[in-house]
Order: C-alpha cells, then structure tokens, then sequence
C-alpha cells in the first residue's frame, strides 16, 4: 500500500517567548536558540513523527496512525502552552478540489481524535492543503504562523 | 506607410492568437471571406482599407479555431466595393464552393473612433443570415472582429460563438515545492492579459461569472482554503462568507445572482449555495462523504455534482433545492469535476481510474459517455459558450502544467499559449 502522506506536527510560535510556562523550559543538550525548533524537536521525538499515513483515497486513521496521534496527545496535555495546526494533504493524483477535501477530512479526523484523547479543542486546529503541497513533506516543512495573536503551532504534513 | 504597420501588426497579432487551427472536420462549412471594404476615399481610405483587412485577417484566425466553419483565405484580388457590402456576387462564390459569405466594412469617423459593420450570408440561397455594427475605438477592433466572428459561428452553427469571451486561470511560476500561483485572466484570443492576485498566498480554481465580470475563487490567504468574489471591473474584492469554515470549488449561477460551493464541516463536505453578494448559505447535500464540484444546469433548475458517498466518485444531478438526487455514472473508474455545458446538452468531467486522468462528456440522463483525451494527466474541463469545445489542464511528463482546447469532435487537444505554466483554467460565456 502506497503511503501518502499526511501531516502532523508541530508547532510553537514566536509569540510563546513571551509564555511564563515556556521560558522555563530550557533544554541545555541542544544548542539551539530558538524555543520553537526546542519544542519541535521534542515533539517529534517524543511522539514518534510529525507525519501520519493514509491509504490512497481513504481518510480512516490506520493502526500505525493511530499509535503516532496518542504519543502526540501524550506530549500535547503534558505541554498545554503549545499549539499546533494539523495540516491534511490530498493524494496528488486526484481532482484538484476532491483532493483539498479529502486532506480537510484527513486532518479533522486526527484533530478528532488527539480531542478524543483529552487534548483541549483550542489546542488543535486544522486545514488542508489538497494536492498544493507535493511530494512528501519533510519535517522542515512546518511553519510556525500566528494567527489572530494566538500561539500557534503546526502540526504538519 | 502607417497603414503597412497596421497590416503588420495585424499579422503579428493574428500569428500569437493561439495556437494552430483545429482540424477542420469533413462537414466543416467552407465561408468566403473576402477583404472587407471601406466608403472612405484618399489617405483616409488607406487607412481605413488596412484596418479592415486587419479585422478581415482577425475574423479568419478566429474561424480557423473552430472545428465547424472553414474560412477561405482572404485574398486581395477578391476586394469589393461598399454598395457590395449588402450586395454581393454570390454566383462567384458559390462557384468556388462556398456556403457561407461574410462582408464588411470600416469607416473612419470624425471623432477617430472606427464604425465597422459586419453580414453573414447564405450564399446558396443568396439570403442574408444576419448582421452586426459597432463604433470602436481602433484599439477595439479586436473586439469588434470577434464579435462579426461570432455572428458568422452563430449563423452558421446555431451556437453562440466563443471569440469575444474570456478564460481565467491560475499561472503558476517557481521550483515544484514552493509554486507562486496567481490568478490570471485573458481574452480566448489570448490577448489582454492580465494577473488579478499577486502571488503572496496559494490560490484555486478561478470560475468566471457568465458574462466575465466577476471572478470567485479559493485562497489560503486566511491560513485555510476559502472562497473570495473580485469584481474585475473595480478590482474590489471580498470572502463569500465571513468566519473560518473552508470553503472551495465555487461556481456562479447562470445568471449570476448566486454561487454553489463546498463547505466543510468536520469530517464531511457537503453543497452549499448564497447569494453572489452574501447572505444566508443554504444546504443542498447532507449524505456523508465529500460531495462537491456542483455546477448548474444553464436553465438553473438542476445541479450537476460529484460524490464518493458510494466509495468512489461517481455524478449526481439534483434540483435546485437538493431534492431529487439521483447518480448518473456507474462505471469502474472515478468521476469527478462535472461542468454542465452552456446548452444543456452535455456534462463535461474528469476520468480517472489508478493515477491516469482524462476529459470525457456525458449525457445529463447518464448515457453517451465519451472520453475525449487520451491522459494520462488531464483534468478540470470548463466549456467553451458554444457548447462545442472546452479547456483543461494538462501536466506534462516533468510536472508542468499546461492550458489545453479540445474540440467535441475528435480531434487532438491543442496547447494554448500562456505567459507561464497554468492549471484550473475556466472560460466565461459571451460577454455583452
């Protein structure tokens, strides 16, 4: 089965330097200055990927996708200052406008389901880039963005 | 002198009008089209002879687009004088085999703009099928030509011509992973073009209103996909909703009062249509699965859309309310991004079945099926106003796309010229 891919990830804002909860977070190992690229690494390795996979043409989380979304739940109750944005993406060799609603389906269903594993609403939001985004994206992909002064983060893909 | 720069540029403009003529078919109707005339004498009439052979010139490259109507080049020997205009020799052309006979004019007038008056003749009968006039400017004589163009295609045909109309499209430029998409938009002839986004955000599907002088499409401009409306005219611009819901593929209504979209709500994308200038969405799906696409019929009693509440895409058509649904297509392979044709006859939309994607048409009751395009990267067909031709993407072997016309009757898709790459392109009806 062809894996496309699927997004998920993380994402930390500029604005998050301002957090009280955040600046206490130092990770002295990584030589990073930026809290963000911090946040994100640990997210990544702590969740086992900012990706998950869908079957060509289906929006149904797979087992293996399933195992990825609760590590990140796991991360994201235990870091409520984080925000992230599950981006969803579409086969590439669909129609250009099923393609951009099946990505919206993909990347509600994980948003469903990081919700069902008590992670806040407000925490998760998503949307979906159709086919726009080809090939599979690497975790340098995800953009940090804020929207409407909220720290947001993206979970990506 | 000028008016050997005037002949010149005509020729120019007639050699980048696209690209080469469709395949005239065996039942192509051959018209004479002899240099159109002036009443004008002197310098003036110089002048005003070249102009006239500009538009003759315009008119022929505009037939030879078509599959229909095969235009006998003009050729100077063949020039007529003005009282000829309404009263032609039609022995001489029908001894040259001609069907179909178009005269003309040009007059220059005091306040320097052109009155250029066009006829369309049955030549068998030696009865006049119609006639058309303008005053332009001599910038607009592009425009007047392909409106005596259209005249002629109409006459003949009994469809509505598609030379005075325009296409939209999304011009894409940049490396595969980070594409710089605007919307775009040109005269058919491919002259007049223009960018109507500037490149900053993503951004989808343009869909021309009827008569070209609105625009709705999707940008990710707030961070999720949704539908915008320009006003072409005062380049104003607005989201068809407010709020943060995704929204995407819109289509005007045939007369333009309204647009059909998809909207997502959670899991599920269903059909939704409000007024072109806002108002209450109402709800016309409500099945589970994505159903969009949706396209009126041009009497605006039904809506044709795609759905893969069975598994696959396949078409539906529904009334305008959303009741009635009804599937159309039950084949193997997926259906997808339907367009009703502007005369109601045919339903245009995209095969695809593995990673091969084709054009093909439909009859709205679900017989005829026809594939026109051989792939294996076609998609998003858009109808020409005459019924009889229609627009689509193509990705070349390397990933770029390309903007390409297929005629109904068989013939192979030809590559329009663009500035750059283009995907989505849409084709509005004849403009008034």
């Amino acid at each position: 089965m062809r894996k496309i891919l699927l997004f998920a990830a993380i994402l930390a804002s500029p604005a998050l330097a301002q957090l009280p909860g955040l600046r206490q977070r130092q990770v002295p190992a990584v030589p990073v200055a930026n809290p963000i690229e911090v946040l994100r690494a640990d997210f990544a390795a702590q969740s086992g990927g900012t990706m998950v996979y869908f079957i060509p043409g289906s929006a149904t989380l797979t087992q293996q996708a399933r195992t990825i979304l609760a590590a990140q739940a796991m991360w994201l109750r235990q870091h409520p200052e984080v925000a992230v944005r599950i981006e969803g993406h579409g086969d590439p060799t669909d129609t250009r406008d099923h393609a951009l609603a099946l990505g919206a389906e993909r990347a509600a269903e994980a948003r469903d389901y990081l919700i069902l594993l008590a992670v806040p609403a407000a925490q998760v939001s998503a949307m979906t880039w159709g086919k726009e985004r080809p090939g599979p994206p690497s975790a340098t992909t995800t953009l940090v963005e804020i929207s409407g002064g909220a720290p947001l983060v993206g979970t990506a893909g | 002198m000028s008016a050997s720069r005037v002949l010149l540029s005509a020729l120019v403009a007639a050699s980048i009008a696209g690209a080469a003529g469709a395949q005239p078919s065996p039942s192509a109707t051959v018209i004479a089209l002899p240099p159109m005339t002036s009443p004008d004498s002197g310098t003036k009439g110089n002048e005003s002879l070249a102009y006239a052979w500009q538009a003759t010139q315009l008119i022929e490259t505009d037939l030879r687009q078509t599959a229909e109507l095969m235009p006998l080049s003009p050729d100077r020997k063949d020039y007529y004088s003005f009282p000829e205009v309404t009263a032609p020799s039609f022995s001489k052309w029908r001894e040259r085999g001609a069907k179909g006979l178009i005269t003309g004019f040009v007059q220059q007038r005091p306040d320097g703009r052109l009155t250029v008056g066009c006829y369309v003749y049955d030549v068998d009968k030696g009865r006049e099928l119609g006639r058309i006039g303008f005053v332009a400017a001599p910038g607009d004589l592009r425009r007047a030509a392909h409106k005596c163009s259209g005249l002629a295609y109409k006459a003949i045909t009994g469809s509505p011509g598609m030379f005075d109309t325009r296409i939209a499209y999304v011009a894409e430029t940049g490396a595969p992973e980070a594409r710089v998409k605007r919307i775009a938009i040109m005269d058919s002839d491919g002259f007049d073009h223009s960018y109507v986004t500037a490149g900053e955000t993503t951004v989808l599907t343009p869909r021309l209103s009827p008569k070209g002088g609105r625009l709705a499409y999707v940008s990710f401009q707030g961070g999720v996909p949704q539908v915008r409306v320009v006003d072409l005219g005062s380049s104003s611009q607005r989201p068809l909703l407010p709020g943060n819901a995704m929204t995407f593929a819109p289509r005007f209504s045939p007369d333009g009062s309204k647009i059909i979209f998809s909207m997502m709500l959670g899991t599920n994308s269903d059909i939704y249509v409000v007024g072109a200038n806002g108002g209450m969405p109402q709800r016309l799906t409500t099945a589970p699965g994505i159903d969009t696409d949706a396209s009126f019929s041009p009497d605006g009693s039904k809506i044709v859309f795609e759905s893969d509440r069975s598994g696959t895409q396949q078409l539906y058509v529904m009334n305008a309310d959303g009741s009635n649904e009804r599937r159309i297509t039950f084949g193997t392979a997926a259906y997808s991004s339907p367009e009703w044709s502007p005369d109601g006859n045919l339903i245009a939309f995209t095969w695809r079945f593995g990673d091969t994607r084709r054009v093909g048409i439909i009859n709205p009751d679900g017989t005829g099926e026809k594939i026109l395009t051989g792939g294996p990267t076609d998609e998003g067909p858009s109808w020409a106003a005459s019924s009889r031709e229609l627009v689509f993407q193509r990705t070349d072997p390397t990933g770029r796309p390309g903007i390409y016309r297929v005629s109904l009757d068989g013939s192979q898709p030809r590559k329009m010229t663009i500035p750059q790459d283009g995907s989505d392109p849409n084709w509005s009806g004849a403009m008034d």
